[in-house]
């Protein structure tokens, strides 16, 4: 009995697979359902933005940028133009700068969102995922109003934002927050007390501050170690210094602290989204942005807090209007390096249960 | 109409035989009417749960939508793969789904025992039968000779085996307290007595947790989580061969449903209403359980699953047993 | 204990709502002014400047004109492959006549690529379709309009 022959099983979980969140790959080698090594492949969903971004003029990027994290795609529009702005010392209008707020709060709320009802998904639960969806409709139905696009939003720009908003659009806004509370709520009661789902989730795929650290991870998958950092707080931009909110941490590390944490960051970004639309002021929404942008040649990086953690966007300008070097800095694609250390010798079963959590956009990813 | 397929009570001539067929073949048909309404009735109801309207496109109110989705898995392409071991892959459908049919001999759909076996060891024979379908499913996720089916497989294999204790267990419980393995000696003592849910509440818990795992059915649905799994065990399938898996998946839903309502609920019996109406009721009610943990719960993880079954459900069944045991004693010796 | 109680009466609470599906081919989703749909065009008040096809971050409109004899630039051709349009709207936002304008059209499906290349012609039905409808029948010039997309100029 001794010697039974065992062997070793190498499974494909993806391209093609529900709930790798696009087309990531993850090459698992299996010891009966325990993993003792993965592989992440990527690049499927490669487009090369990076290259041919050296080929446009700056406000030609942006469209692009929509493309990387479809899913939050006000935040990277907003990288792009506050990299821009911050190199060419541009003043923006107050009323611009609090419509970026708004729309930039109300898109993480909504990427957050999407991540709880595919986490759960993920998990097996199904009515979660249709219940945040009828929140997420309404936000990108006002976003569909703003702007005209319901997910590839194009919507800011370098010097300010595309559209004023429409009459009555900032009491909409006011009018929706207590529904997500709402639906928070019942996030809270039919999820978060559920012992299936604790059990899956509690003390999986936990590690400390310093190993986030040591793989450069942030957002909340940084933040769930119980650091605070929070690039809104600790290094304001924009507007944020105006603001009253808190950065909520997680103790342990584990899923379910980045689960909560996303229930908890939404909250915040409500109460920034009420004062915001309290105070907005009246005025122009476009600043003095010359119509050729021609950055003065040098080397800029400038980062904000993104849905999914720091944004960052470095590039090198030779005072030409098209960037000699763009590089983003996508958080998805750092806060995945941890994953194959994270799921050796685990369960198969909690490689959904990692690796949803991570809550990663193949879009940015790959970019 | 009672009298003509009352063959049971009667010689075994070729006409007996035939009636017995004629019987076989009615509940067969009304079974599979009852199963393509069910599909509807779970698409419908989650639907409704989720703020969705499900179904409405095929007939009146989305009527015919099962008729389409059958229809069309009929008329689909029977597709086996290069690297299956055919004869088991052509062959493990059918042994899943032929003991769904035959376990459904035993439930007595109203008082007099139209159609059905009236048989002694009923309890038992659903039990036995009921246990060859995993080895169907096994077959199925062995023979497909792909990775995700293997696992879907024998993560099939091990839950159903694991909660079938239970599940017998919490039946005994059931058995002790009607003396018959009968089923319609079980409703009969029901009548006499009270519903053995009263009695039974632990037994009773102990056997919907065991009967959802048995059915594969949310939270328990590991054998096919789709997220982790694609498909599982019949992954490879396409046809009227995944229609089978299907079919038997529902049929046993119906099945334990009916089984549920006849040992713990009264079976046919209540007030006023016809039985077979009470009967029905009880059924949609169990149904609507199942669909119902469908739409809100999580899946469990699979070794979450074994050890809560061997470390808390067995116990629990055991308890239960003891106690009954004891009260029966009791009861009779006072 | 019993968490998932709650979790059970959430979802039933959830069966009596009104429902939030849109029937989709029978009833059509409003879209707001803003919109961004598939462009229409007016040719005559393009100027040939080619502002819109040089801002094109993916290089999909294609244009060009000639002089008449009033010594104005008169369009002669103008395609968008829709292949590679993203519908970004900064072609509409660089128009100084406001000749390409976006609808709030939004169906796009077609059995062949080719049929997504759209010239001059079916962007004026477009127009005809959307903008155009009010317009006309504003300066009273009821004109036939195209019934379907793709009739006149694949």
């Amino acid at each position: 009995m001794a010697d039974i022959r065992t062997e070793e099983m190498l499974m494909n979980v993806g391209p093609q697979h529900p709930s790798t969140h696009g087309v990531l790959r993850v090459v698992v080698k299996l010891d009966g359902e325990t993993i003792i090594d993965a592989d992440p492949v990527i690049g499927y969903l490669h487009r090369g933005t990076e290259k041919l971004a050296e080929d446009l003029q700056y406000n030609q990027i942006i469209p692009y940028t929509d493309r990387m994290d479809y899913l939050a795609a006000m935040l990277n529009n907003y990288a792009l133009v506050h990299a821009v702005e911050e190199a060419m010392d541009l003043e923006i209008p107050e009323r611009a700068e609090y419509l970026r707020v708004i729309v930039m709060e109300l898109n993480r709320i909504a990427s957050h969102l999407l991540f709880i009802g595919t986490y759960l998904l993920d998990l097996g639960a199904m009515s979660p995922f249709l219940y945040v969806f009828q929140d997420r409709e309404r936000i990108v139905q006002m976003f569909n109003e703003i702007c005209g696009a319901r997910l590839t939003y194009n919507y800011m720009r370098i010097g300010g934002v595309k559209w004023d908003a429409p009459p009555g659009w900032i009491d909409k806004v006011k009018a929706f927050v207590p529904h997500v509370r709402k639906t928070m709520g019942m996030l809270d009661d039919l999820v978060t007390g559920n012992e299936i789902f604790l059990n899956r989730v509690k003390g999986i795929g936990a590690y400390d501050a310093d190993t986030a650290i040591a793989h450069s991870l942030s957002g909340i998958n940084l933040r769930c170690t119980g650091l605070k950092w929070d690039l809104r707080r600790n290094r304001p931009y924009s507007i944020y210094d105006r603001f009253d909110f808190d950065i909520p941490v997680g103790e342990n590390g584990d899923c379910y602290d980045r689960y909560i944490l996303h229930l908890k960051e939404m909250e915040q970004s409500l109460r920034i989204v009420e004062q915001a639309c309290d105070q907005i002021p009246d005025g122009p929404v476009m600043g003095k942005a010359p119509k050729f942008v021609r950055p003065p040649a040098g080397e800029y990086f400038s980062a904000i807090e993104g849905a999914r953690g720091e944004l960052g966007v470095y590039f090198v300008s030779d005072g030409k209007d098209k960037p000699y070097r763009l590089k983003f800095r996508r958080p998805s694609f750092l806060n995945l390096q941890l994953l194959p250390s994270l799921l050796k010798g685990q369960n198969m079963a909690n490689l959904i249960a990692i690796l949803g959590a991570v809550d990663i956009v193949l879009g940015e990813v790959d970019c | 109409m009672i009298a003509f397929f009352s063959w049971v009570h009667q010689a075994l001539t070729w006409g007996t035989v035939l009636k017995m067929v004629a019987g076989a073949l009615i509940v067969l048909f009304f079974l599979l009417g009852a199963v393509t309404y069910m599909l509807y009735f779970e698409r419908k109801v989650i639907g409704w749960m989720q703020l969705r309207i499900g179904p409405n496109r095929v007939g009146p109110l989305g009527l015919f939508q099962s008729f389409a989705d059958i229809l069309k898995l009929l008329a689909k392409e029977d597709i086996v793969p290069a690297e299956a071991d055919k004869p088991l892959f052509l062959i493990a459908p059918i042994v899943a789904f032929i003991p769904s049919f035959a376990v459904m001999a035993v439930i007595p759909w109203t008082a007099s025992h139209v159609f059905t076996a009236d048989i002694a060891v009923a309890l038992l024979y659903y039990l036995a039968l009921s246990s060859i379908t995993i080895v169907g499913i096994m077959l199925g996720g062995w023979a497909s000779n792909n990775k995700y089916s293997l696992i879907g497989g024998m993560r099939s294999a091990a839950q159903m085996i694991s909660y079938e204790i239970p599940l017998g267990m919490s039946l005994l419980g059931v058995i002790l307290l009607a003396g018959s393995l009968n089923i319609v000696d079980i409703v009969e003592a029901q009548r006499r007595f009270m519903w053995f849910v009263v009695p039974q509440f632990l037994g009773f818990c102990v056997f919907i947790v065991a009967a959802t795992a048995e059915l594969n059915r949310t939270p328990f649905d590991l054998p096919e989580a789709e997220s982790e799994l694609v498909a599982g065990y019949h992954t490879e399938y396409s046809g009227f061969r995944f229609a089978f898996y299907m079919l038997a998946e529902y049929l046993y839903v119906f099945a334990i449903s009916c089984l549920g309502a006849t040992l713990f609920f009264g079976g046919w019996s209540g007030p006023l209403l016809p039985g077979w109406l009470w009967f029905a009721i009880k059924v949609t009610a169990f149904i609507f359980f199942f669909f119902w943990l469908r739409a809100t719960m999580p899946r469990i993880r699979v070794d979450q699953l074994m050890s809560f079954s061997w470390k808390f459900l067995l116990p629990l069944a055991l308890v239960n047993i003891v106690l009954t045991s004891i009260i029966k004693y009791w009861v009779n010796a006072g | 204990m019993f968490g998932f109680v709650k979790g059970l009466a959430v979802t039933i609470s959830q069966l009596p709502k009104k429902k939030v599906t849109i029937q989709y081919p029978d009833v059509r989703p409003e879209w707001p002014e803003r919109f961004r749909g598939i462009h229409e065009l007016i040719p005559e008040r393009c100027i040939v400047c080619g502002q819109c096809a040089r801002i094109c971050p993916t290089s999909c409109i294609s244009l060009s004109g000639t002089r008449g004899e009033d010594r104005k630039l008169r369009l002669d051709t103008f395609d968008i492959s829709f292949e590679i349009c993203i519908l970004c709207d900064l072609c509409t936002e660089v128009c100084p006549t406001e000749a390409i304008k976006m609808t709030g059209e939004f169906e796009l499906a077609a059995y062949s690529r080719d049929e997504l290349y759209k010239n001059m012609e079916w962007l004026y039905d477009n127009y005809i379709r959307h903008d155009g409808v009010r317009e006309l029948e504003a300066a009273g010039e009821p004109r036939a309009v195209p019934e379907k997309a793709g009739e006149r100029g694949e």
